[in-house]
């Protein structure tokens, strides 16, 4: 019994299952030498790794040399990109990929200059290099697999297995394709120095280069290079294989040479086996040696509409169509277009797409090269599939489950294992394209791995919200219970009398003011407005219109049975009616919450009213007394927002009477407003200064204020109220009047309002609803569609005349939504 | 006769006795934690926490379906995922109770400059898939929204739409009769 | 300029559905000479009957199902059909027998159980079988042999026998116009002798075993045996089901012989007569209703082998290969659930 290495050494193979000897057609393009093409003049470079591991380094209009690295990124899987000649970017944008959906990806496009200048390069020995920088240079010149998958090669060079065997893959199994065969006969000494520089990094026991027996001079050119290479004496061998199709496929030429199948879902460095492709090897040799990253490949030109078939050095980047035009592609009707062999390429429709690091072969075959399009018939079970298949699978079961889109039976059947090679549709009688219906279920597959990864995601993450919901829930009822305990203890320490005192206080006060209420509630009445007018009126009006949206369409449509045949008769008279019905309904509904709101504000506004009061009154004072600057800087604001708000108001309404005479007033009561709330702010740092006792007492009381309930607990607020103005009357009247009136407010209407500006805002928000409702309904009575109209008109003027960017928003919505009536009036007819 | 009737007896109550203590010890053995079915069932929905079938999410809805509750609520998962339920727990498949959406999975995008920042989607998502705070713009997170839609009803802009993912290479389906065969202006393919 | 999409492979193989059965058909050609040769051409006239019916059918059927019609007729399965059924059945047999047998094949068994492909049992066999059952004389009663020179059954012959609606002529044909025409195959004989309680070698020194296997039929299964060698070496079909019935046959009877050759024949008879070599070679072939993967295959041929031996020697019919492939193709699917190749890269079992 003969170890494998023995065996390896004596040339044993193996017989891989399956396979087909399709047509080679090798000698249409195998002939001449590699020859070089003139430079294209544009380029096309994909970058789609960027945006997600990598960044892009250059922006359009900058110019670049060839092989300047044009992205940046750390991902493990990351591979930079080079500009493939010196030129200017001129766009960065999508364009059609290389690819078999031809699905655009990111791309730079390089205007070439013509020179073919190179960047600086930094040529190394590699005996000078320790195992990691040339694993980095590798990464950094963007080596990808040749052969076609473009697997990044540092990743296979840098493998935690102990590796024992690397195969060299010269195969090159696919009809027409030559590069490979071309590239050994002519470069086989710089293809050997990257072979040594990969048998320096993984150290294997043996190196093979395996070629197929179609290929003699290739196989005759490695061998030689074999001998005079610096590689230790029998340890590399060429090993001549049989020709048969897909012996150049990874696990098969694994199969072939060692006689041992790559388990499923495994990569072959777990059996120790490394298999680079002789393209790779010699890129690696031009990246190590002359420093050069890879920005040209040999590509296969070939098929009999291209007339001056052969291989070619193309730069990566080099659009198929420029390509084709040098070598005089001439198309015939109903031509294909094949990027890489027949057998595994994908034809592309657009020939605007780049060359890539895999792409091998451009086959343009005529018509009589290729099997005509033929319809599917049926499968008749002749089993020729399954004797062609090289993973040994079922394809006649896994097309019975792919066509009844039975994934997951396929996936029984070991649909993953499918090299998706075609070996079974070409032998296919009946015209089967069994591995289009492999690439749908396995996507599919991919598609509902995925999905199961994301919905498991998306549990967990629902689950988190509960429990953190939960445990907000449980911190905010444990608040809750130590305040009220806190409060319990305040209480049971507050003074009676100071209550009454407070109580007492209060009324006096309230007397005193009662005469400006009135006056001050038009006031407060029309700063509501304004402040609706201010940056929520926008907000408020979009609101009310989504609102108005959601009912009307919460209203049941006219489809019923016995409505039918009416609505049929008179359509339209039926969707006015029912139009009109429905706002008529909102109508209403607008009107109670306006009546309720309107009864909340009087409650709302003496509050208001008094903390303004005393704000200003504050303000005054100790504006005086400290000249804040501040203080004075936001007035003017203040005055400026009204100024604008003003301009708003008048613009959105059209009834204009009522807010114009809004406005007027909005001036100087948002000023006042604005500017004292700013300034109580001030007041009360400032009284703070003075003293710091009175500061800790206001913040209590103010607290103390917020956190007195809405309905219940009156008590409790008023005996803190007065337990606290006490202590400030004594100190500073400023400060007590600030807080007691705070305490008022809450006094005065406990069931709406935790925070007088809570309310306010509230408030205007309402009032605001209620007007544009107002608006919309009397206009919609008229009729729905000149209701859009008017709106749209409205909002337009609004857009024009408001510099607010929320008012601009709020239009926009507007518009949106009128469209969308729009829309709906016309479904309805 | 009567000692005949009796070891009839006898042998039936031994039997009786023995597989009674066989199928207490396998009944001990072979005990279940708790309830699999919910977890299957619970596997096979789509996870969206959409809550269109009545319940706050798939759990609760995988638990009503173990307990006997239709398994045609689901309109995220589709008629594939009513008939893998219809399959698992035995049942007739039923058309789904609401209209069937449209296979396409969606996401939801905020239009960013029209948010004003109210929070109430952040409130709506089951999946905590928004990001923002108050009075601030808000943005989904992409990759972790189900498309649940549930976000766009409390919207009071209705700045939010559900748009349908972009198809990449990554997720592409290999439908090669679905490439629309585009024609390339011949100027860009001339330069 | 836009290019065509097309998924790969972009080349394929040039021997498609039709034209594997169109070769099928040439395969036969030496088999159906043979007939034609030695019992007269009444099987030349079933093939028509048989051709027009089936394709009649199969057009008429195709329209009903709203499947292409010309394309399908074209693939020439229906052909294969007709041609096995009317080799399989008498020479003589009525008309309708042939029509009917053809219309139950095609509509049937075929179509009914969804088109070419989709079709559990083997048509031609099954309508063979319905024929067997429903009409046991007539199916039963096949043309004595004659070697060239002394050919009574011509064109016309046949023609006036087979759309003989009065049909006493086949009823009674024992002593009537085709007294010596028509006779029990040798198989049907032996079968009829073993049971009077004669011994093989009484019975075969009968004159209708004066060839090796009965005279005529071994000549016309060695006919089909050189079609069916000339379809191996073209690919056409596999070697697995055949190999596996003529070695199954061949090893049970073997067995059977040296265990009592009194009441045993020899393996030869076996292999040689009775539509031995038409079933191993061109019916149980049919990939359709076949197990798929190459080991399944020898097992399913095994199985039609064992089966004819046993049915030959322990049944009522005389010859069994009809019933043998329907019961084969039952297990068709049994098989290839247990009989799945081990995938590249997987371990056996997995």
């Amino acid at each position: 019994m003969l170890t494998l290495l023995e065996q390896l050494d004596k040339g044993s193979l193996w017989q891989s299952p399956g396979g087909i000897h399709p047509p080679e057609l090798k000698q249409l393009s195998n002939q001449q030498a590699i020859s070089r093409l003139p430079l294209a003049k544009q380029f096309v470079v994909p970058i789609p790794q960027v945006g997600e591991q990598a960044r892009l380094l250059v922006d359009v209009g900058q110019t670049v040399l060839k092989g300047q690295v044009l992205t940046e990124g750390n991902g493990f899987i990351y591979l930079p990109v080079h500009a493939p000649t010196s030129g200017t970017v001129t766009a960065i944008k999508p364009v059609a990929s290389n690819h078999a959906s031809g699905l655009p990806v990111l791309s730079c496009i390089i205007d070439a200059d013509g020179n073919d200048t190179w960047c600086d390069l930094i040529v190394s020995e590699p005996s000078a290099l320790t195992n990691d920088e040339i694993i980095s240079k590798i990464k950094l010149a963007g080596i990808a697999g040749m052969g076609g998958a473009a697997f990044p090669t540092h990743i296979k060079l840098n493998t935690a297995s102990e590796i024992d065997l690397v195969i060299i893959n010269g195969v090159e199994c696919e009809p027409y394709i030559t590069s490979d065969d071309r590239l050994m006969r002519e470069h086989s000494d710089e293809i050997l120095k990257g072979v040594e520089i990969i048998h320096r990094l993984l150290n294997p026991q043996r190196i093979i280069i395996a070629i197929e027996d179609n290929k003699p001079e290739a196989a005759e050119a490695m061998q030689q290079a074999i001998n005079h290479s610096k590689l230790p004496a029998n340890s590399a061998r060429v090993t001549v294989i049989p020709t048969k199709y897909p012996s150049g496929g990874e696990k098969q030429l694994i199969q072939i040479i060692t006689g041992k199948e790559v388990p499923s879902g495994c990569l072959p460095s777990q059996l120790g086996i490394v298999v680079q492709n002789v393209g790779t090897a010699f890129a690696i040799q031009d990246a190590i040696y002359y420093g050069k990253p890879l920005v040209e490949r040999v590509v296969t030109l070939t098929g009999k509409n291209i007339h001056r078939p052969g291989n070619y050095w193309l730069p990566i980047g080099t659009p198929v169509s420029t390509a084709l035009k040098l070598v005089d592609f001439s198309p015939s009707s109903d031509q294909k277009l094949i990027i890489g062999g027949p057998m595994m390429g994908y034809a592309i429709n657009n020939a605007y797409v780049p060359i890539l690091k895999g792409t091998n072969c451009i086959l343009a075959p005529s018509n009589d090269e290729i099997s005509p399009d033929s319809d599917e018939k049926a499968c008749i079970r002749c089993g020729e599939c399954a004797i062609a298949c090289p993973a040994l699978l079922l394809p006649q079961q896994l097309f019975w489950h792919a066509k009844a889109e039975e994934y997951d039976k396929a996936a029984s059947f070991n649909l993953q294992d499918c090299i998706e090679c075609g070996c079974c549709s070409y032998v296919c009688p009946s015209d089967i394209p069994l591995v289009e219906y492999y690439r749908i279920a396995k996507s599919a597959l991919r598609v509902e791995a995925e999905e199961k990864v994301l919905a498991e995601q998306a549990k967990q993450r629902f689950e988190a919200r509960l429990q953190r919901l939960e445990d907000e829930k449980l911190a905010r009822e444990a608040k809750a219970k130590e305040a009220a305990e806190k409060r319990q203890a305040n209480m049971k320490s507050s003074d009676k009398d100071a209550v009454a005192a407070a109580m007492a206080r209060i009324a006096a006060k309230k007397a005193a003011q009662s005469n400006d209420v009135n006056q001050q509630t038009d006031i407060q009445n029309n700063q509501a407005v304004s402040d609706s007018v201010n940056k929520k009126s926008a907000v408020s009006a979009a609101i009310a219109r989504a609102k108005a949206k959601k009912a009307a369409q919460a209203t049941p449509p006219p489809s019923s049975a016995e409505n039918n045949t009416l609505q049929q008769d008179n359509s339209i008279g039926n969707v006015a009616e029912v139009s009109m019905s429905q706002q008529d309904r909102i109508a209403a509904a607008v009107a109670r919450a306006k009546a309720k709101k309107a009864a909340q504000h009087n409650q709302v506004i003496t509050s208001d009213v008094v903390v303004n009061d005393s704000a200003s009154v504050s303000t005054l004072e100790i504006d005086s007394t400290v000249n804040d600057k501040k203080a004075k800087v936001a007035a003017a604001i203040a005055k400026a927002k009204a100024k604008k708000l003003q301009q708003v108001g008048i613009a959105n309404d059209t009834d204009g009477n009522e807010l114009a005479d809004v406005s007027s007033i909005t001036k100087t009561a948002v000023a006042s407003s604005i500017g004292s709330e700013k300034l109580v702010t001030e007041s009360k740092t400032d009284i703070g200064s003075l003293d710091k006792k009175a500061r800790v007492a206001l913040a209590i009381a103010k607290a103390k204020a917020k956190k007195s309930p809405q309905g219940h607990d009156r008590t409790a607020a008023d005996e803190s109220s007065s337990s606290l103005p006490i202590n400030l009357n004594t100190q500073i009247s400023n400060g007590t009047s600030t807080s007691s009136d705070n305490e008022i407010i809450a006094d005065a209407e406990p069931e709406n309002v935790e925070q007088d500006k809570k309310a306010r805002i509230a408030a205007a928000v309402a009032k605001a609803k209620a007007k544009k409702l107002q608006q919309t309904e009397s206009s919609n009575v008229k009729s729905a569609l000149s209701d859009i109209s008017t709106r749209a008109s409205q909002t337009e003027n609004v857009d024009t005349a408001a510099l607010d960017k929320k008012a601009k928003v709020a239009a926009a919505v507007a518009k949106a939504k009128a469209k969308k009536l729009a829309q709906q009036a016309e479904k309805k007819d | 006769m009567m000692t005949s009737i009796f070891i009839a007896v006898a042998v039936l109550t031994i039997a009786a006795i023995v597989f009674g203590i066989i199928l207490g010890f396998a009944a001990d053995k072979f005990k279940v934690e708790g309830n699999p079915i919910i977890d299957q069932v619970e596997a096979l929905l789509p996870q969206t926490q959409c809550g269109q079938c009545g319940y706050p999410g798939c759990r609760p809805y995988a638990e009503a379906i173990a307990n006997g509750d239709k398994v045609n609520k689901c309109p995220p998962g589709g008629t594939a995922t009513m008939e893998k339920l219809a399959e698992l727990m035995g049942v007739e498949p039923e058309p789904l109770n609401q209209e069937a959406q449209e296979a396409v999975k969606k996401v939801a995008y905020i239009r960013e400059d029209e948010c004003i920042g109210c929070t109430k989607c952040i409130q709506a998502c089951p999946v905590d898939a928004i990001l923002g705070a108050g009075k601030l713009m808000h943005t989904v997170i992409a990759k972790d929204c189900t498309g649940c839609d549930l976000c766009v009803e409390p919207c009071p802009v209705d700045c939010i739409d559900m748009l349908p993912v972009e198809t990449t290479l990554k997720n592409w389906d290999w439908k090669l009769n679905a490439i629309p065969v585009t024609l390339v202006s011949e100027s860009l393919e001339d330069r | 300029m836009a290019f065509k999409i097309a998924s790969s492979p972009h080349v394929g193989t040039t021997l498609q559905t039709a034209k594997v059965m169109q070769r099928v058909v040439l395969c036969l050609i030496p088999g159906i000479a043979a007939q034609l040769y030695f019992f007269g051409y009444g099987t030349l006239l079933q093939i028509a009957i048989a051709i027009i019916t089936a394709y009649a059918a199969e057009a008429t059927i195709l329209a009903l199902r709203n499947r292409p019609i010309k394309s399908t007729l074209a693939d020439n399965s229906a052909l294969v059909t007709a041609l096995l059924l009317a080799i399989a059945i008498p020479p003589l047999a009525p008309w309708w027998v042939i029509v009917i047998g053809t219309l139950f094949s095609i509509i049937i068994v075929k179509h009914l159980y969804g088109g070419l492909g989709n079709n559990l049992f083997n048509p031609a066999m099954a309508g063979y079988v319905l024929l067997l059952i429903s009409f046991p004389v007539q199916m039963t009663d096949w043309v004595s042999p004659m070697s060239a020179a002394q050919q009574s059954v011509d064109i016309s012959y046949a023609w006036k026998v087979i759309f003989n609606s009065t049909s006493d002529i086949i009823l009674t044909g024992h002593n009537l116009a085709i007294d010596g025409t028509t006779m029990a195959t040798p198989l049907d004989t032996l079968k009829t002798d073993l049971s009077m309680g004669l011994t093989t070698h009484e019975s075969l020194a009968k004159p209708i075993f004066s060839s090796m296997t009965g005279l005529g039929w071994f000549e016309v299964n060695f006919a089909f045996l050189i079609g069916g060698l000339i379809m191996l070496k073209l690919k056409v079909i596999r070697w697995h089901i055949s190999f596996g019935i003529l070695t199954a046959l061949f090893i049970c009877s073997s067995f059977g012989f040296l265990l009592n050759p009194d009441t045993h024949v020899s393996p030869i008879m076996h292999l040689f007569s009775g539509g031995t070599m038409l079933a191993a070679f061109f019916i149980a072939t049919d990939p359709v209703t076949a197990a798929t993967s190459a080991r399944g295959r020898i097992i399913f041929g095994a199985m039609i082998g064992a089966l004819i031996y046993v049915i030959r020697t322990f049944g009522g019919y005389p010859d069994a290969v009809a019933f043998a492939v329907l019961l084969a193709n039952m297990c068709a699917p049994f098989i290839d659930h247990y009989v799945r190749p081990r995938t590249y890269g997987h371990r056996s079992g997995s």
